[in-house]
């Protein structure tokens, strides 16, 4: 191989490279990819894709008795279509629900002082209850037969 | 992850709407079998990933070979167990016992898929199954690479390694290139190039994007499927990034690529909900069980605090430890009570109905049922020879074989494009065109689904735009074009002001047949459409070339005779 090679080589130069890796490129933490995993999870969950395709309005409108359009914020008796605000609210509530569990696990160390820790404890329950009551009332607004039949 | 988690998403699994959605007695598809399969080949996996035996991955190749038998959704198994030895490389978690595992997994599974006839040989041509084909030949080469730099000097072993690494890589790629482009490694087919790329269906294939079951998630499909499962899956996937294993690492790919998929289509839904509920049940258990450490605790704990004399602070603190512990106890039991109650609704309004027949409340509380389509296929089977060829919209198809016993000329296997397309071209040409291509077609019946008269809004008329977009989607239907279809400021009508095109094609004229004369409801004229909450614009007609067969009662379903050639030249 390398007889084949030799004559070739004396007529090119090759180039005296110095090639490596760039410094900042290293393998991420665990925590920064479920940032970016969490983040997806959001976008995915609102109907993004659902958006793009269909390109439904931010908010839908309808005439009331006097003839002003009012906005309507929730499209109502179809599980399977949304507007766009309604979906980033949504999954902004999903979200809100998981930070909550997150924020309870990170309470559970004994070295936070005593302040901190309440607060957490606070703000990881009121997390978990607002996101919970606020997803039950948006599929209330809906559907109104929701868990009536 | 643990055996408490285990239980609860066992729990869990067994009422979630999104899988008994497909399994339910009157809405069953192959799916309902998949899953499981697709599970139990997933379990065999992780299994065979963490002992590193041959026995274990050859039944997760025997599983596989199951799964593959039950459902085309294989192609998402078999390129998430490569995606995870990939990201185990890039980990740097790669090591004999995954190397074990995927070379097993992936040769005998590969040649047990091509078994099945439908398969073939698609494993070694497509390129959905070439990442499986890559990451193969790169366990290969990178246990090689381990192997060589367990036994050479670190210099030479460097110049060697890079120089192999860049030979390697481009005689994979123009390998790859020349195979696509010669042909023979076939492209992503379009059914699942529309997971890629989700606008691809809405502008190439009208078929694949009318199923409405293969339309996009809005955010209510995902809650009215999953409740509080959607909350806990970030709350699963946090535990799961706390203690990165190698196994953990596979239920996040699984997770995350679930989530994503089953936000291009709701049917995927199905796939997403088992692994939902294992990451909420790894969640539920693993929350619970740091809580109830502090309850069980913290009664021994004060008794010993006492015992010693300790300062009022460390009862306090375990006081309040308890009362959070309780808090969390009591607010996830609500939860999981909720969940059941919802689950048990949702079952039993939107996934218990049968399709076929219809149920309403009258404007008294009472039920009024329509049996219109059993009614109808009934007929068909009584009153028409044996040999009759009945032409209908292909969502049809399946019902009519099975109840009336009569060939149809499409359904819902929606196998040929070009023929479900000529069908769509005949619904929307006038009644002298459409006639040419039911000669050619040799069809002796044509049905029709109307609401009109009961306001059953999943008719033929309603979903005539995507018969005008599908028959207009192949070479022979480029006259037909949609936006001939309505009116010149863009609405699709069927009053006075539709289009002239709308107002004349077969598939108007099928539907409102003498039902200018019918009064549907107090105070509006006759013809009054209760879908569409219009009179409709072409009362009095005559049909040429159909005579009306059958009826049923409440008009849902209509269907009708293809008058033969007349006998002498004119008509």
């Amino acid at each position: 191989m390398d007889v084949l090679l030799r004559p070739v080589f004396s007529v090119l130069a090759p180039p005296d490279l110095k090639l490596k890796r760039p410094g900042w490129v290293t393998t991420p933490s665990p925590y920064t990819i479920f940032f970016f995993v969490l983040v997806s999870y959001f976008l995915v969950t609102g109907g993004i894709i659902y958006d793009v395709i269909v390109e439904p309005p931010s908010v839908g409108s309808t005439t009331d008795e006097n003839g002003h359009t009012r906005p309507v914020a929730f499209m109502p008796y179809r599980v399977n279509g949304q507007y766009i605000m309604e979906g980033l609210a949504s999954s902004f509530m999903f979200t809100l629900g998981g930070a909550g569990f997150i924020i309870l696990d990170q309470t559970h160390n004994p070295t936070t002082p005593k302040l901190n820790r309440i607060m957490l404890q606070f703000v990881g329950f009121g997390a978990l209850i607002i996101s919970f009551g606020c997803c039950w009332i948006f599929m209330r607004m809906k559907l109104p037969g929701y868990l009536h039949g | 992850h643990s055996v408490g988690a285990g239980l609860c998403a066992a729990g869990m699994i067994a009422i979630v709407p999104g899988y008994i959605s497909r399994s339910v007695a009157g809405s069953y598809d192959n799916e309902g079998i998949a899953i499981f399969c697709m599970l139990f080949t997933y379990y065999l996996w992780i299994k065979s990933v963490k002992t590193g035996n041959i026995y274990w991955s050859a039944l997760c190749a025997v599983a596989y070979f199951y799964m593959v038998s039950s459902w085309g959704g294989y192609v998402f198994l078999i390129n998430m167990i490569p995606l995870h030895v990939l990201v185990l490389m890039i980990c740097g978690r790669f090591s004999h016992r995954v190397y074990v595992a995927y070379c097993t997994v992936y040769t005998l599974g590969t040649l047990l898929s091509m078994q099945i006839s439908f398969v073939g040989f698609q494993p070694v041509q497509t390129s959905e199954h070439m990442l499986a084909l890559g990451v193969f030949g790169l366990c290969q080469i990178y246990a090689f690479v381990e192997y060589l730099r367990a036994n050479m000097t670190p210099e030479y072993f460097n110049i060697l390694f890079k120089s192999l690494v860049i030979i390697i890589s481009s005689i994979i790629a123009v390998g790859l290139g020349v195979l696509t482009l010669s042909g023979k490694v076939a492209p992503w087919t379009g059914r699942f190039y529309s997971l890629l790329d989700p606008s691809y269906a809405k502008n190439n294939i009208p078929i694949i994007a009318s199923v409405s079951e293969h339309q996009p998630t809005s955010w209510s499909s995902f809650y009215f499927d999953l409740q509080i499962l959607t909350f806990l899956f970030p709350a699963g996937l946090y535990y799961c990034f706390s203690k990165l294993t190698d196994h953990n690492i596979f239920i996040i790919l699984y997770g995350v690529f679930a989530v994503y998929f089953a936000g291009v289509m709701v049917r995927l839904m199905l796939v997403l909900a088992p692994v939902m509920c294992i990451l909420s049940g790894i969640a539920v258990s693993s929350s619970l069980s740091t809580y109830m450490k502090y309850l069980d605790g913290s009664g021994s704990q004060t008794k010993a605090a006492s015992k010693q004399g300790k300062g009022r602070q460390d009862t306090n603190s375990t006081q309040q430890r308890e009362g959070t512990a309780y808090l969390f106890v009591v607010l996830m039991t609500f939860f999981l009570v909720t969940y059941t109650t919802h689950c048990i609704w949702v079952t039993s309004e939107a996934y218990s109905s049968p399709s076929i027949v219809l149920s309403a409340r009258s404007h008294d509380g009472g039920r009024i049922i329509f049996d219109d389509f059993r009614e109808a296929y009934w007929w068909l089977r009584e009153n028409t020879p044996e040999d009759a060829k009945v032409m209908s919209w292909w969502d049809y198809g399946y019902q009519i074989t099975a109840m009336a016993n009569r060939t149809v000329i499409v359904d819902n296997n929606t196998w040929n494009n070009t023929h479900i397309s000529r069908v769509g071209q005949a619904m929307a040409s006038t009644e002298d065109k459409a006639y040419e291509i039911m000669r050619e077609l040799d069809v002796d019946y044509v049905l029709v689904i109307f609401g009109g008269l009961t306001g059953y809004s999943s008719d033929d008329i309603n979903k005539f735009l995507w018969m005008v977009r599908i028959g207009g989607s192949t070479p022979e239907g480029e006259h037909i074009k949609e936006k001939d279809y309505y009116t010149p400021s863009g609405e699709f009508r069927v009053d006075g002001e539709g289009s002239s095109t709308l107002l004349n094609c077969l598939m108007y004229k099928m539907c409102y047949y003498r039902f200018g004369q019918v009064y549907t409801e107090t105070g509006k004229p006759p013809g009054y459409d209760r879908v569409r909450n219009v009179v409709i614009g072409n009362k009095d007609f005559e049909l040429d070339v159909l005579e009306e067969a059958y009826t049923s009662e409440h008009w849902i379903v209509r269907i009708y005779k293809v008058k033969d050639l007349p006998n002498r030249g004119t008509r």
